[in-house]
């Protein structure tokens, strides 16, 4: 699938401050809100938040993938970020996380909206892709790789 | 031949059935009754006979009420029942098998099924989906009907001289239309359907449908010229070409867009079984009309299904005729077989031999040869080719329609059903063994990505089980997925969207995800997603206070 379509210049960051998981989760919500793409913080927030509560979003390798179902977006919001540090992210395998790919859907609506997230979790499925993608220092070079496919 | 043959024998069994009463003083309610005992015998001997088949012989049912008919036919024991009062239970008419009572039974069966298969119609992977099964249905349907047509032409002996007789065009057309039912279930058994020969077989015969459906239209309207005395040429088969493919795409797209304002509109009606039976009634009357068009009604029946394939009703139009269906279509299978006269086969046993083996040879070769120059190997492009080999319902449908025509005499009719039925029984064990080895993709082709992964998830109940299930198919329609119901033994689900394809099975208490390697993240996350909300249906059952309490008020009060 086309992530060009999703994911655009002001949604993928290359420096997220956080340091903790609920943080993660605040700030990645509160740069989308920044960029326009949601407007109702609160409720994104609770969605992203209640699904991580089920389940830990913290896969394996670094990467997490925190997502939420809720009314108050109308078409799927996405955002890719790095914390090169890494953040304890109640991860399967333990390991701090460093790749954080987040989004948001709908819930009525139908649309691609796990596709999304599995066809980016496919794309850095391999280490040497994971590498690269750490190795981004800046937002455009982050887009370039993910969309220029 | 063809011009001796030409006046129709349905209106003539008519007419005979009509002075027979006459004749006989027997009222229209004395044919009647003799129909309904008809209706009787065929349908308890076709649906024993079917369930035979299907039980022990491990072949598809329609094969057991085709050979219940042969048994029970005028030509057969049928014609030896000599019941008092009634006369011979299954006498031959007019040289035709059938009264044309009993015969407009089984044409209103062949209809529903036609309407019935257009409804099943994946329409949305036929346009979109795959390029290797596009070239795989038009091939078969080339080799298929060019070896057809052709045998019939160079065969001595026979009358036939010209390409473009309708006997010819028709030995042609009944050889093209793939039935894919079984194919699919073997598929299904050997967890092969989502490798990439299955989703190619399957894709293909999307295609060799709605070819095969344009193609008869083509077939039909030249046969009717013909038939009236004209000699076709080129020009005029352009002509009728032209009008044939005009009518499909005129009317199919015509009901695709209108489809969602037609039922729409007969929503307002509320009742599912108005709705449904309202489809229905359209579904007769675009049969109607693509036979005053110069058609067959079988394609009015088949676009009309196509047409509302897309619509939120498909479903429920299925679900509420599949009782008609499962009564109905064994009758006209059954009566096809009682067609069949076993006196005319024996000068045509050769010619049939001969047409037999040119259609196994023209789907392996029309099919295999695409495959082959596309991506598979040899060993791939065979299965595909055997994949594609059973003929069945639609070609029944074909001569039957030759046949009641007068376009194809019972010897050639006979040649047709002997050929589905050879066909339909080779399928299934040359199938199953050429799956047999290794991977059927070419080497620069295979690059690991299209190595099957099975997902078994293992639930405590099947009803649980079930219900996921349920859940799973309809978070991947959310998805935008097509998703297609399988009538195998097992409830088999096919998942398409642009090139991502797998199956879900659901196998008692397990369901089975067979998905390619390359798309198992996205099968991994919807089957979690689809997990992890169970934990909120249970949270609210727990707050469905007093499930005791409910039952002892529904409970109570029953013995006072």
């Amino acid at each position: 699938m086309n992530l060009k379509k999703v994911l655009s210049l002001d949604t993928v960051w290359v420096d997220l401050k956080a340091d903790t998981k609920q943080g993660i989760m605040e700030e990645m919500v509160d740069r989308l809100t920044a960029a326009g793409k949601i407007s109702d913080r609160e409720a994104v927030l609770q969605a992203v938040v209640e699904r991580e509560e089920k389940m830990s979003t913290g896969m394996q390798n670094g990467v997490a993938i925190p997502h939420g179902k809720t009314d108050a977006v109308k078409s799927l919001v996405a955002a890719v970020a790095l914390n090169k540090a890494g953040v304890d992210f109640d991860s399967m395998d333990g390991e701090p996380c460093t790749i954080f790919i987040m989004t948001i859907s709908p819930l009525k609506r139908r649309g691609p909206h796990m596709q999304f997230l599995a066809e980016v979790s496919r794309l850095i499925g391999q280490a040497s892709e994971r590498e690269k993608l750490l190795a981004c220092q800046t937002h455009n070079e982050i887009h370039e790789l993910l969309t220029g496919k | 031949m063809h011009e001796d043959a030409a006046t129709n024998l349905v209106h003539q069994a008519g007419e005979a059935a009509a002075h027979a009463a006459e004749a006989s003083g027997h009222s229209i309610t004395h044919m009647m009754m003799h129909l309904i005992l008809q209706l009787a015998v065929i349908i308890i001997v076709a649906k024993i006979g079917g369930y035979l088949f299907q039980r022990f012989l491990k072949m598809p049912s329609v094969l057991g009420e085709l050979a219940s008919g042969m048994v029970i036919g005028p030509y057969a024991f049928g014609g030896m029942i000599d019941l008092p009062g009634i006369g011979v239970l299954f006498a031959e008419n007019a040289g035709f098998a059938a009264s044309a009572e009993l015969y407009g039974i089984a044409t209103l069966a062949s209809i529903i099924l036609l309407f019935l298969a257009g409804l099943e119609t994946d329409l949305a992977a036929f346009l979109r989906y795959s390029v290797v099964g596009s070239f795989v249905g038009l091939g078969g349907l080339v080799f298929a009907f060019v070896l057809g047509d052709g045998l019939a032409v160079i065969w001595p002996g026979n009358g036939i001289d010209s390409f473009m007789d309708p006997p010819a065009l028709f030995l042609g057309v009944i050889s093209v239309a793939t039935s894919v039912g079984i194919t699919a279930r073997i598929l299904a058994e050997k967890r092969k359907m989502a490798s990439p020969e299955g989703v190619t077989i399957l894709a293909g015969a999307v295609f060799d449908d709605v070819f095969g459906i344009v193609t008869l239209a083509i077939v039909m309207g030249m046969a009717k010229v013909s038939m009236g005395g004209g000699e076709v040429n080129w020009g005029e088969i352009g002509m009728i070409a032209a009008k044939a493919i005009g009518f499909f795409v005129v009317v199919t797209s015509l009901g695709l867009i209108f489809a969602r304002k037609i039922t729409s509109a007969i929503k307002k009606f509320k009742s599912t079984e108005i709705i449904v039976a309202i489809c229905f009634g359209l579904a007769l009357l675009l049969a109607g009309l693509a036979e005053m068009a110069g058609l067959a009604m079988i394609i009015g029946a088949y676009i009309m299904g196509l047409a509302l394939s897309r619509t939120d009703l498909a479903h429920e139009i299925e679900h509420h005729l599949e009782g008609v269906y499962n009564i109905l279509v064994p009758i006209f299978f059954c009566v096809m077989g009682m067609m069949v006269d076993f006196s005319v086969m024996k000068p045509v046993l050769i010619f049939g031999s001969a047409y037999s083996l040119l259609a196994i040879f023209s789907k392996v070769v029309g099919c295999g040869l695409p495959a082959f120059l596309m991506k598979f190997n040899l060993r791939g492009s065979l299965r595909i080719g055997l994949g594609m080999l059973p003929r069945g319902e639609v070609a029944l449908i074909i001569a039957g329609i030759g046949l009641a025509s007068g376009i194809i005499d019972q010897g050639i009719f006979g040649v047709s059903i002997m050929m589905t039925v050879i066909t339909t029984m080779l399928a299934p064990p040359l199938l199953v063994k050429s799956f047999e080895g290794g991977s059927g993709l070419r080497k620069e082709q295979d690059d690991g990505s299209e190595d099957i992964e099975t997902i078994i998830l293992e639930f405590p109940s099947r009803d649980i089980t079930e219900f996921l299930l349920h859940r799973f198919v309809r978070a991947l329609q959310d998805e935008e997925f097509f998703v297609h119901h399988l009538h195998t033994e097992q409830p088999t689900h096919r998942v398409l969207k642009d090139d991502i394809a797998f199956t879900l099975i659901q196998d008692g208490n397990k369901l089975q995800v067979n998905v390619p390697q390359a798309n198992q993240h996205v099968a991994r996350m919807i089957l979690l997603e689809e997990l992890l909300s169970l934990s909120d249906l249970l949270e609210s059952t727990k707050q469905m206070k007093g499930l005791d309490e409910m039952g002892s008020d529904l409970m109570s009060g029953m013995f006072a």
